[in-house]
Protein backbone atom coordinates (compact mmCIF):
# COMPACT_ATOMS: atom_id res chain seq x y z
CA UNK A 1 0.00 0.00 0.00
CA UNK A 2 2.70 2.43 1.05
CA UNK A 3 4.90 2.10 -2.08
CA UNK A 4 1.80 2.55 -4.28
CA UNK A 5 0.80 5.60 -2.28
CA UNK A 6 4.31 7.04 -2.55
CA UNK A 7 4.31 6.52 -6.32
CA UNK A 8 0.97 8.36 -6.46
CA UNK A 9 2.42 11.21 -4.46
CA UNK A 10 5.49 11.38 -6.71
CA UNK A 11 3.18 11.63 -9.72
CA UNK A 12 1.12 14.27 -7.92
CA UNK A 13 4.23 16.41 -7.46
CA UNK A 14 5.16 15.82 -11.10
CA UNK A 15 1.74 17.10 -12.20
CA UNK A 16 2.15 20.09 -9.87
CA UNK A 17 5.36 21.03 -11.72
CA UNK A 18 3.78 20.31 -15.08
CA UNK A 19 0.83 22.60 -14.26
CA UNK A 20 3.22 25.36 -13.18
CA UNK A 21 5.28 24.91 -16.37
CA UNK A 22 2.11 25.00 -18.50
CA UNK A 23 1.35 28.42 -17.08
CA UNK A 24 4.54 29.60 -18.82
CA UNK A 25 3.80 28.09 -22.24
CA UNK A 26 5.93 30.46 -24.31
CA UNK A 27 9.07 29.68 -22.29
CA UNK A 28 8.48 25.98 -22.77
CA UNK A 29 8.15 26.31 -26.56
CA UNK A 30 11.14 28.65 -26.83
CA UNK A 31 13.34 26.25 -24.86
CA UNK A 32 12.60 23.49 -27.36
CA UNK A 33 13.31 25.84 -30.25
CA UNK A 34 16.56 26.89 -28.60
CA UNK A 35 17.86 23.32 -28.89
CA UNK A 36 17.80 23.73 -32.68
CA UNK A 37 20.42 26.47 -32.43
CA UNK A 38 22.58 24.27 -30.19
CA UNK A 39 22.40 21.36 -32.64
CA UNK A 40 23.16 23.63 -35.62
CA UNK A 41 26.20 25.08 -33.81
CA UNK A 42 27.59 21.59 -33.13
CA UNK A 43 27.00 20.63 -36.76
CA UNK A 44 28.94 23.58 -38.17
CA UNK A 45 31.69 23.15 -35.59
CA UNK A 46 32.08 19.53 -36.57
CA UNK A 47 32.13 20.43 -40.29
CA UNK A 48 34.95 22.83 -39.50
CA UNK A 49 37.09 20.39 -37.53
CA UNK A 50 36.04 16.94 -38.81
CA UNK A 51 38.79 15.02 -40.62
CA UNK A 52 39.27 11.30 -41.35
CA UNK A 53 42.09 11.30 -38.76
CA UNK A 54 39.80 12.73 -36.08
CA UNK A 55 37.07 10.21 -36.96
CA UNK A 56 39.55 7.36 -36.49
CA UNK A 57 40.17 8.60 -32.91
CA UNK A 58 36.50 8.40 -32.02
CA UNK A 59 35.51 5.12 -30.28
CA UNK A 60 32.68 4.32 -32.72
CA UNK A 61 34.18 6.11 -35.69
CA UNK A 62 31.67 8.18 -37.67
CA UNK A 63 31.28 11.94 -37.54
CA UNK A 64 32.40 14.22 -34.74
CA UNK A 65 28.92 15.80 -34.91
CA UNK A 66 27.24 12.58 -33.75
CA UNK A 67 29.90 12.09 -31.04
CA UNK A 68 29.53 15.55 -29.55
CA UNK A 69 25.72 15.64 -29.87
CA UNK A 70 25.36 12.47 -27.79
CA UNK A 71 27.97 13.81 -25.37
CA UNK A 72 26.17 17.08 -24.70
CA UNK A 73 22.68 15.60 -24.74
CA UNK A 74 23.49 13.05 -22.07
CA UNK A 75 25.86 15.16 -19.99
CA UNK A 76 22.79 17.25 -19.25
CA UNK A 77 21.40 14.32 -17.25
CA UNK A 78 24.26 14.73 -14.78
CA UNK A 79 23.53 18.44 -14.73
CA UNK A 80 19.86 17.87 -13.97
CA UNK A 81 20.58 15.08 -11.44
CA UNK A 82 22.79 17.44 -9.48
CA UNK A 83 20.63 20.54 -9.86
CA UNK A 84 17.04 19.23 -9.71
CA UNK A 85 16.88 18.60 -5.96
CA UNK A 86 18.73 21.82 -5.19
CA UNK A 87 16.28 23.81 -7.28
CA UNK A 88 13.32 22.05 -5.77
CA UNK A 89 14.55 22.84 -2.24
CA UNK A 90 15.35 26.44 -3.14
CA UNK A 91 11.95 26.96 -4.76
CA UNK A 92 10.12 25.46 -1.79
CA UNK A 93 12.08 27.75 0.53
CA UNK A 94 11.51 30.84 -1.56
CA UNK A 95 7.78 30.33 -2.17
CA UNK A 96 7.25 29.40 1.49
CA UNK A 97 5.88 25.91 0.84
CA UNK A 98 8.75 23.95 2.40
CA UNK A 99 7.40 24.01 5.98
CA UNK A 100 3.92 23.07 4.78
CA UNK A 101 5.23 20.21 2.66
CA UNK A 102 7.21 18.95 5.64
CA UNK A 103 4.21 18.85 7.97
CA UNK A 104 2.21 16.73 5.53
CA UNK A 105 2.13 12.97 5.85
CA UNK A 106 4.67 12.64 3.06
CA UNK A 107 8.32 11.96 3.75
CA UNK A 108 10.99 14.33 2.48
CA UNK A 109 12.60 11.71 0.19
CA UNK A 110 9.22 11.28 -1.55
CA UNK A 111 8.80 15.05 -1.82
CA UNK A 112 12.28 15.37 -3.32
CA UNK A 113 11.83 12.43 -5.69
CA UNK A 114 8.52 13.87 -6.87
CA UNK A 115 10.05 17.29 -7.33
CA UNK A 116 12.99 15.90 -9.32
CA UNK A 117 10.80 13.92 -11.71
CA UNK A 118 9.60 16.80 -13.86
CA UNK A 119 13.11 18.12 -14.68
CA UNK A 120 14.11 14.61 -15.82
CA UNK A 121 11.02 14.18 -17.97
CA UNK A 122 11.53 17.64 -19.45
CA UNK A 123 15.18 16.86 -20.14
CA UNK A 124 14.23 13.59 -21.82
CA UNK A 125 11.81 15.49 -24.04
CA UNK A 126 14.54 18.02 -24.78
CA UNK A 127 16.96 15.20 -25.62
CA UNK A 128 14.47 13.64 -28.02
CA UNK A 129 13.96 17.04 -29.68
CA UNK A 130 17.71 17.61 -29.70
CA UNK A 131 18.41 14.32 -31.44
CA UNK A 132 15.35 14.84 -33.64
CA UNK A 133 16.72 18.15 -34.97
CA UNK A 134 20.07 16.41 -35.57
CA UNK A 135 18.38 13.61 -37.47
CA UNK A 136 16.03 15.81 -39.50
CA UNK A 137 18.44 18.53 -40.59
CA UNK A 138 22.02 17.40 -40.00
CA UNK A 139 22.24 13.68 -40.74
CA UNK A 140 22.52 12.34 -37.18
CA UNK A 141 22.64 8.52 -37.62
CA UNK A 142 19.69 7.64 -35.38
CA UNK A 143 18.79 4.61 -37.50
CA UNK A 144 21.76 2.60 -36.28
CA UNK A 145 21.03 3.13 -32.58
CA UNK A 146 20.08 0.39 -30.12
CA UNK A 147 17.35 2.41 -28.36
CA UNK A 148 16.38 -0.20 -25.72
CA UNK A 149 20.06 -0.38 -24.77
CA UNK A 150 20.23 3.43 -24.67
CA UNK A 151 17.16 3.60 -22.39
CA UNK A 152 18.74 1.00 -20.09
CA UNK A 153 22.00 2.99 -19.96
CA UNK A 154 20.01 6.13 -19.21
CA UNK A 155 18.05 4.50 -16.37
CA UNK A 156 21.18 3.08 -14.76
CA UNK A 157 23.00 6.39 -15.23
CA UNK A 158 20.22 8.31 -13.50
CA UNK A 159 20.49 5.88 -10.56
CA UNK A 160 24.24 6.47 -10.44
CA UNK A 161 23.90 10.27 -10.70
CA UNK A 162 20.99 10.53 -8.24
CA UNK A 163 23.29 10.03 -5.28
CA UNK A 164 25.33 13.06 -6.39
CA UNK A 165 22.13 15.11 -6.51
CA UNK A 166 21.18 14.02 -2.99
CA UNK A 167 24.70 14.87 -1.75
CA UNK A 168 24.40 18.29 -3.36
CA UNK A 169 20.99 18.87 -1.71
CA UNK A 170 22.47 17.82 1.64
CA UNK A 171 25.13 20.47 1.27
CA UNK A 172 22.51 23.05 0.33
CA UNK A 173 20.40 22.22 3.39
CA UNK A 174 23.33 22.87 5.70
CA UNK A 175 25.31 25.65 4.01
CA UNK A 176 22.60 27.28 1.81
CA UNK A 177 24.93 28.59 -0.95
CA UNK A 178 28.25 28.07 -2.77
CA UNK A 179 27.88 24.37 -3.38
CA UNK A 180 31.31 22.71 -3.94
CA UNK A 181 29.68 19.34 -4.64
CA UNK A 182 28.15 20.86 -7.75
CA UNK A 183 31.36 22.61 -8.74
CA UNK A 184 33.45 19.49 -8.18
CA UNK A 185 31.28 17.04 -10.08
CA UNK A 186 30.11 19.21 -12.93
CA UNK A 187 33.49 20.91 -13.41
CA UNK A 188 35.61 17.78 -13.17
CA UNK A 189 33.14 15.65 -15.12
CA UNK A 190 32.94 18.28 -17.89
CA UNK A 191 36.71 18.19 -18.22
CA UNK A 192 37.49 14.48 -17.99
CA UNK A 193 34.40 12.44 -18.85
CA UNK A 194 34.63 12.75 -22.62
CA UNK A 195 31.78 15.08 -23.46
CA UNK A 196 33.61 16.89 -26.29
CA UNK A 197 36.58 14.59 -26.89
CA UNK A 198 37.41 10.95 -26.23
CA UNK A 199 38.93 10.28 -22.82
CA UNK A 200 42.04 8.75 -24.41
CA UNK A 201 43.24 12.15 -25.67
CA UNK A 202 43.68 13.29 -22.04
CA UNK A 203 47.00 13.01 -20.17
CA UNK A 204 47.33 9.83 -18.10
CA UNK A 205 46.51 11.42 -14.67
CA UNK A 206 43.29 12.92 -16.05
CA UNK A 207 42.39 9.62 -17.68
CA UNK A 208 42.80 8.04 -14.25
CA UNK A 209 40.50 10.67 -12.72
CA UNK A 210 38.00 10.08 -15.54
CA UNK A 211 37.66 6.45 -14.33
CA UNK A 212 36.44 7.79 -10.95
CA UNK A 213 33.60 9.76 -12.54
CA UNK A 214 30.34 7.89 -13.30
CA UNK A 215 29.46 10.07 -16.28
CA UNK A 216 32.54 8.72 -18.14
CA UNK A 217 31.02 5.21 -18.13
CA UNK A 218 27.61 6.61 -18.87
CA UNK A 219 28.82 8.46 -21.98
CA UNK A 220 30.87 5.49 -23.17
CA UNK A 221 27.89 3.19 -22.85
CA UNK A 222 25.47 5.70 -24.36
CA UNK A 223 27.66 6.26 -27.42
CA UNK A 224 28.19 2.53 -27.77
CA UNK A 225 24.40 2.01 -27.74
CA UNK A 226 23.41 4.97 -29.91
CA UNK A 227 26.33 5.16 -32.34
CA UNK A 228 27.81 1.65 -32.16
CA UNK A 229 24.61 -0.46 -31.87
CA UNK A 230 26.20 -2.34 -28.96
CA UNK A 231 24.31 -5.26 -27.42
CA UNK A 232 23.40 -5.38 -23.72
CA UNK A 233 26.30 -7.83 -23.21
CA UNK A 234 28.69 -5.30 -24.75
CA UNK A 235 27.23 -2.55 -22.58
CA UNK A 236 27.41 -4.65 -19.42
CA UNK A 237 30.97 -3.67 -18.27
CA UNK A 238 29.97 0.02 -18.18
CA UNK A 239 26.52 -0.74 -16.72
CA UNK A 240 28.10 -2.84 -13.97
CA UNK A 241 30.39 0.02 -12.92
CA UNK A 242 27.47 2.47 -12.97
CA UNK A 243 25.51 0.10 -10.72
CA UNK A 244 28.46 -0.01 -8.31
CA UNK A 245 28.46 3.80 -8.25
CA UNK A 246 24.72 3.74 -7.51
CA UNK A 247 25.12 1.07 -4.81
CA UNK A 248 27.78 3.15 -3.04
CA UNK A 249 26.50 6.69 -3.64
CA UNK A 250 22.80 6.22 -2.90
CA UNK A 251 23.10 4.92 0.69
CA UNK A 252 25.95 7.35 1.47
CA UNK A 253 23.99 10.29 0.09
CA UNK A 254 20.77 9.33 1.89
CA UNK A 255 22.70 9.04 5.16
CA UNK A 256 24.24 12.47 4.48
CA UNK A 257 20.82 13.92 3.70
CA UNK A 258 19.22 12.48 6.86
CA UNK A 259 22.07 13.92 8.91
CA UNK A 260 21.75 17.32 7.19
CA UNK A 261 17.98 17.44 7.69
CA UNK A 262 18.31 16.54 11.36
CA UNK A 263 21.02 19.17 11.74
CA UNK A 264 18.79 21.89 10.27
CA UNK A 265 16.02 20.91 12.68
CA UNK A 266 18.51 21.34 15.52
CA UNK A 267 19.90 24.67 14.30
CA UNK A 268 16.51 25.98 13.17
CA UNK A 269 17.80 26.79 9.69
CA UNK A 270 15.57 24.50 7.63
CA UNK A 271 13.80 27.34 5.90
CA UNK A 272 16.68 29.81 5.86
CA UNK A 273 18.13 30.96 2.54
CA UNK B 1 -2.15 6.78 30.60
CA UNK B 2 -5.55 5.07 30.32
CA UNK B 3 -6.15 2.09 28.08
CA UNK B 4 -9.22 1.28 26.06
CA UNK B 5 -10.08 -2.27 25.20
CA UNK B 6 -12.31 -3.46 22.39
CA UNK B 7 -12.81 -7.13 21.54
CA UNK B 8 -9.45 -8.05 23.00
CA UNK B 9 -7.56 -5.30 21.17
CA UNK B 10 -5.86 -2.98 23.58
CA UNK B 11 -4.67 0.40 22.45
CA UNK B 12 -2.88 3.14 24.27
CA UNK B 13 -4.85 6.33 24.33
CA UNK B 14 -3.26 9.59 25.37
CA UNK B 15 -5.18 11.42 28.10
CA UNK B 16 -3.82 14.68 26.78
CA UNK B 17 -3.82 16.07 23.26
CA UNK B 18 -0.51 17.85 23.80
CA UNK B 19 2.08 17.29 26.45
CA UNK B 20 5.27 19.25 26.97
CA UNK B 21 7.73 18.16 29.66
CA UNK B 22 10.76 20.18 30.70
CA UNK B 23 11.15 21.24 27.08
CA UNK B 24 14.31 23.13 26.22
CA UNK B 25 15.45 24.53 22.92
CA UNK B 26 18.76 26.22 22.27
CA UNK B 27 20.00 27.60 18.95
CA UNK B 28 23.61 28.07 17.90
CA UNK B 29 24.80 31.69 18.07
CA UNK B 30 24.81 33.42 14.70
CA UNK B 31 28.26 33.90 13.21
CA UNK B 32 29.47 36.30 10.56
CA UNK B 33 32.15 36.20 7.87
CA UNK B 34 33.94 32.91 7.21
CA UNK B 35 32.86 31.68 10.66
CA UNK B 36 29.30 31.47 9.34
CA UNK B 37 30.44 28.25 7.61
CA UNK B 38 30.84 26.72 11.07
CA UNK B 39 27.31 27.67 12.18
CA UNK B 40 25.80 24.20 11.68
CA UNK B 41 28.46 22.67 13.92
CA UNK B 42 28.54 25.25 16.71
CA UNK B 43 27.01 23.99 19.96
CA UNK B 44 23.56 25.53 20.54
CA UNK B 45 23.86 27.98 23.42
CA UNK B 46 21.18 30.62 22.75
CA UNK B 47 18.08 29.70 24.77
CA UNK B 48 14.68 29.89 23.09
CA UNK B 49 12.76 27.62 25.48
CA UNK B 50 13.95 26.96 29.02
CA UNK B 51 12.37 23.91 30.59
CA UNK B 52 8.68 24.51 30.00
CA UNK B 53 6.01 21.96 30.90
CA UNK B 54 2.25 21.86 30.36
CA UNK B 55 -0.54 19.60 29.20
CA UNK B 56 -3.52 20.35 26.99
CA UNK B 57 -6.59 18.14 27.17
CA UNK B 58 -8.47 17.00 24.05
CA UNK B 59 -11.01 19.62 22.95
CA UNK B 60 -9.27 22.42 24.82
CA UNK B 61 -8.42 25.82 23.32
CA UNK B 62 -5.13 27.28 24.48
CA UNK B 63 -3.62 30.59 23.46
CA UNK B 64 0.11 31.12 23.40
CA UNK B 65 0.98 34.71 24.20
CA UNK B 66 4.16 36.62 24.85
CA UNK B 67 6.37 39.36 23.50
CA UNK B 68 8.30 38.91 20.27
CA UNK B 69 11.14 36.45 20.86
CA UNK B 70 9.35 34.79 23.78
CA UNK B 71 9.61 31.37 22.13
CA UNK B 72 6.06 30.99 20.78
CA UNK B 73 7.00 30.12 17.20
CA UNK B 74 9.82 27.86 18.39
CA UNK B 75 7.35 25.91 20.53
CA UNK B 76 4.83 25.64 17.67
CA UNK B 77 7.57 24.43 15.33
CA UNK B 78 8.73 21.79 17.77
CA UNK B 79 5.16 20.54 18.15
CA UNK B 80 4.78 20.36 14.37
CA UNK B 81 8.09 18.43 13.99
CA UNK B 82 9.84 21.25 12.11
CA UNK B 83 12.36 21.67 14.92
CA UNK B 84 13.95 19.18 17.29
CA UNK B 85 14.01 19.92 21.02
CA UNK B 86 17.41 20.22 22.69
CA UNK B 87 16.22 18.54 25.88
CA UNK B 88 12.91 17.44 27.36
CA UNK B 89 9.93 15.92 25.62
CA UNK B 90 6.89 16.99 23.66
CA UNK B 91 4.12 14.76 22.40
CA UNK B 92 0.98 15.11 20.33
CA UNK B 93 -1.76 12.56 21.04
CA UNK B 94 0.84 10.42 22.80
CA UNK B 95 3.29 10.48 19.86
CA UNK B 96 6.72 11.90 20.63
CA UNK B 97 7.63 14.75 18.27
CA UNK B 98 11.28 13.70 18.02
CA UNK B 99 10.87 9.93 17.85
CA UNK B 100 7.55 9.52 16.04
CA UNK B 101 7.23 12.55 13.74
CA UNK B 102 5.08 10.68 11.19
CA UNK B 103 2.49 9.84 13.88
CA UNK B 104 2.52 13.44 15.04
CA UNK B 105 1.97 14.76 11.51
CA UNK B 106 -1.07 12.51 11.09
CA UNK B 107 -2.70 14.32 14.00
CA UNK B 108 -1.85 17.96 13.42
CA UNK B 109 -2.99 20.71 11.14
CA UNK B 110 -0.64 23.68 10.98
CA UNK B 111 -0.83 27.20 9.67
CA UNK B 112 2.18 29.36 10.35
CA UNK B 113 0.57 32.65 9.53
CA UNK B 114 2.79 33.28 6.51
CA UNK B 115 1.04 34.75 3.47
CA UNK B 116 3.45 33.21 0.98
CA UNK B 117 3.04 29.49 1.39
CA UNK B 118 1.33 28.36 -1.81
CA UNK B 119 2.21 27.75 -5.44
CA UNK B 120 1.27 31.12 -6.85
CA UNK B 121 0.78 29.89 -10.44
CA UNK B 122 -1.63 27.12 -9.40
CA UNK B 123 -5.27 27.72 -8.58
CA UNK B 124 -6.50 27.66 -4.99
CA UNK B 125 -8.22 24.33 -5.71
CA UNK B 126 -5.07 22.79 -7.22
CA UNK B 127 -3.09 23.86 -4.16
CA UNK B 128 -5.64 22.40 -1.75
CA UNK B 129 -5.86 19.19 -3.78
CA UNK B 130 -2.08 18.81 -3.68
CA UNK B 131 -1.84 19.26 0.09
CA UNK B 132 -4.88 17.03 0.73
CA UNK B 133 -3.41 14.20 -1.23
CA UNK B 134 0.01 14.64 0.38
CA UNK B 135 -1.96 14.17 3.61
CA UNK B 136 -3.22 10.82 2.35
CA UNK B 137 -6.73 11.87 1.33
CA UNK B 138 -7.92 10.16 -1.84
CA UNK B 139 -9.00 12.37 -4.75
CA UNK B 140 -12.75 12.08 -4.10
CA UNK B 141 -12.34 12.51 -0.35
CA UNK B 142 -10.09 15.53 -1.01
CA UNK B 143 -12.70 17.09 -3.30
CA UNK B 144 -15.42 16.54 -0.69
CA UNK B 145 -13.31 18.10 2.07
CA UNK B 146 -12.27 21.02 -0.13
CA UNK B 147 -15.93 21.76 -0.83
CA UNK B 148 -16.77 21.59 2.89
CA UNK B 149 -13.87 23.73 4.07
CA UNK B 150 -14.28 26.22 1.21
CA UNK B 151 -17.91 26.59 2.22
CA UNK B 152 -17.03 27.16 5.88
CA UNK B 153 -14.30 29.68 5.07
CA UNK B 154 -16.18 31.35 2.26
CA UNK B 155 -13.63 30.36 -0.38
CA UNK B 156 -15.98 28.83 -2.93
CA UNK B 157 -15.76 31.79 -5.31
CA UNK B 158 -12.00 31.83 -5.57
CA UNK B 159 -11.16 28.14 -5.87
CA UNK B 160 -10.58 28.40 -9.63
CA UNK B 161 -8.35 31.44 -9.38
CA UNK B 162 -4.56 31.37 -9.37
CA UNK B 163 -3.25 32.09 -5.89
CA UNK B 164 -1.14 34.99 -7.19
CA UNK B 165 -4.34 36.88 -7.96
CA UNK B 166 -5.79 36.56 -4.44
CA UNK B 167 -5.71 39.15 -1.66
CA UNK B 168 -3.53 38.61 1.40
CA UNK B 169 -6.54 37.89 3.60
CA UNK B 170 -7.89 35.32 1.16
CA UNK B 171 -4.52 33.56 0.94
CA UNK B 172 -4.50 33.48 4.72
CA UNK B 173 -7.94 31.84 4.78
CA UNK B 174 -6.66 29.38 2.20
CA UNK B 175 -3.85 28.52 4.61
CA UNK B 176 -6.36 27.84 7.33
CA UNK B 177 -8.37 25.70 4.93
CA UNK B 178 -5.25 23.67 4.20
CA UNK B 179 -4.67 23.10 7.92
CA UNK B 180 -8.22 21.78 8.32
CA UNK B 181 -8.48 19.56 5.24
CA UNK B 182 -7.39 16.25 6.75
CA UNK B 183 -9.51 16.79 9.88
CA UNK B 184 -6.61 16.94 12.33
CA UNK B 185 -7.30 16.24 15.99
CA UNK B 186 -4.89 19.03 16.98
CA UNK B 187 -4.79 22.37 15.23
CA UNK B 188 -1.67 24.50 15.65
CA UNK B 189 -2.04 28.05 14.38
CA UNK B 190 0.38 30.95 14.46
CA UNK B 191 -1.61 34.20 14.54
CA UNK B 192 -4.70 32.74 12.88
CA UNK B 193 -6.51 36.01 12.16
CA UNK B 194 -3.52 38.26 11.45
CA UNK B 195 -4.43 39.19 7.88
CA UNK B 196 -8.20 39.01 8.20
CA UNK B 197 -10.50 42.02 8.31
CA UNK B 198 -12.44 42.41 11.62
CA UNK B 199 -15.61 40.76 10.32
CA UNK B 200 -13.81 37.84 8.75
CA UNK B 201 -11.69 37.46 11.90
CA UNK B 202 -14.77 37.32 14.12
CA UNK B 203 -16.42 34.83 11.82
CA UNK B 204 -13.31 32.70 11.73
CA UNK B 205 -13.03 32.70 15.52
CA UNK B 206 -16.64 31.52 15.74
CA UNK B 207 -15.87 28.82 13.20
CA UNK B 208 -12.84 27.63 15.17
CA UNK B 209 -14.71 27.53 18.46
CA UNK B 210 -18.08 26.17 17.30
CA UNK B 211 -17.17 23.92 14.38
CA UNK B 212 -13.61 22.79 14.83
CA UNK B 213 -13.47 22.48 18.59
CA UNK B 214 -17.03 22.07 19.92
CA UNK B 215 -18.52 20.09 17.05
CA UNK B 216 -15.52 18.04 15.93
CA UNK B 217 -13.70 17.87 19.27
CA UNK B 218 -10.36 19.08 17.95
CA UNK B 219 -7.78 20.67 20.20
CA UNK B 220 -6.59 24.15 19.34
CA UNK B 221 -3.27 25.74 20.23
CA UNK B 222 -2.76 29.14 18.73
CA UNK B 223 -0.26 31.96 19.13
CA UNK B 224 -1.66 35.45 19.06
CA UNK B 225 -0.84 39.05 19.84
CA UNK B 226 -4.54 40.00 19.76
CA UNK B 227 -5.64 39.75 23.37
CA UNK B 228 -9.33 40.28 22.60
CA UNK B 229 -9.11 37.20 20.43
CA UNK B 230 -7.36 35.30 23.20
CA UNK B 231 -10.10 36.21 25.71
CA UNK B 232 -12.83 35.32 23.27
CA UNK B 233 -11.42 31.95 22.27
CA UNK B 234 -9.04 30.50 24.82
CA UNK B 235 -9.95 28.39 27.81
CA UNK B 236 -6.38 28.78 29.03
CA UNK B 237 -3.50 31.11 28.24
CA UNK B 238 0.15 30.02 28.12
CA UNK B 239 2.25 33.09 28.77
CA UNK B 240 5.81 32.72 27.52
CA UNK B 241 8.56 35.17 28.33
CA UNK B 242 12.18 34.70 27.26
CA UNK B 243 11.67 30.97 26.91
CA UNK B 244 10.01 30.52 30.30
CA UNK B 245 6.38 29.66 30.93
CA UNK B 246 5.19 32.38 33.29
CA UNK B 247 1.57 31.29 33.52
CA UNK B 248 -0.81 28.63 32.25
CA UNK B 249 -4.25 29.64 33.42
CA UNK B 250 -7.65 30.78 32.20
CA UNK B 251 -7.87 34.48 31.25
CA UNK B 252 -10.23 35.04 34.21
CA UNK B 253 -7.78 33.43 36.63
CA UNK B 254 -4.90 35.49 35.26
CA UNK B 255 -6.88 38.66 35.76
CA UNK B 256 -7.97 37.62 39.26
CA UNK B 257 -4.48 36.54 40.36
CA UNK B 258 -2.99 39.85 39.30
CA UNK B 259 -6.01 41.94 40.36
CA UNK B 260 -6.13 43.35 36.83
CA UNK B 261 -9.22 44.59 34.99
CA UNK B 262 -7.86 43.43 31.62
CA UNK B 263 -5.82 40.54 30.28
CA UNK B 264 -3.36 43.00 28.81
CA UNK B 265 -2.65 44.43 32.25
CA UNK B 266 -2.41 40.97 33.80
CA UNK B 267 0.20 39.96 31.25
CA UNK B 268 2.09 43.19 31.77
CA UNK B 269 2.23 42.59 35.53
CA UNK B 270 3.37 39.00 35.14
CA UNK B 271 6.09 39.98 32.66
CA UNK B 272 7.30 42.82 34.94
CA UNK B 273 7.45 40.44 37.91
CA UNK B 274 9.50 38.00 35.86
CA UNK B 275 11.81 40.81 34.71
CA UNK B 276 12.38 42.04 38.26
CA UNK B 277 13.14 38.51 39.47
CA UNK B 278 15.76 38.06 36.77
Amino acid sequence: MKPARNVRKIMLLFFRDLAIARSYRAVFALELLETLFGVAAFYYLSRFIDTPDLQRLLPQGGSYFAFVLVGFAFFDYLNVAINALDRSLEEARSNGTLEYLLVTQTSLPVILAGSALYPFVLLSLRTVVYLGWGMLFFGFPAGQADWPGAVLVLAVSILAFAGLGVLSASYLLIFKRGNPVKWLFLGVAGLVSGVMYPVNVLPAPLQWIARLVPVTYSLEAMRAAVLGHASIAELWPSLRILLVFAAVLLPVSFAAFSWALRRTKITGTLTHF
Amino acid sequence: MPRCGDFGITALVAAEALRVEQLEKFFPPSLVGWRAMLHPFVPPTIPALRGISFEIAPGEIVALVGLNGAGKSTLLRILTTLLLPTRGRASVGGADVAREPARVRRQIGFHGGSDASFYARLTARENLQLFSELNNLGRSEADRRIAQVADLLNLGEILQRQVRTLSTGTVHRLGLARALLHQPSVLVLDEPTRSLDPLAAAEFRRFLRDEVVRRHGATLLFASHTLAEVEQLAGRVALLHRGLLLAFESPERLRADTASPTLEQAIEILVRRAESRS
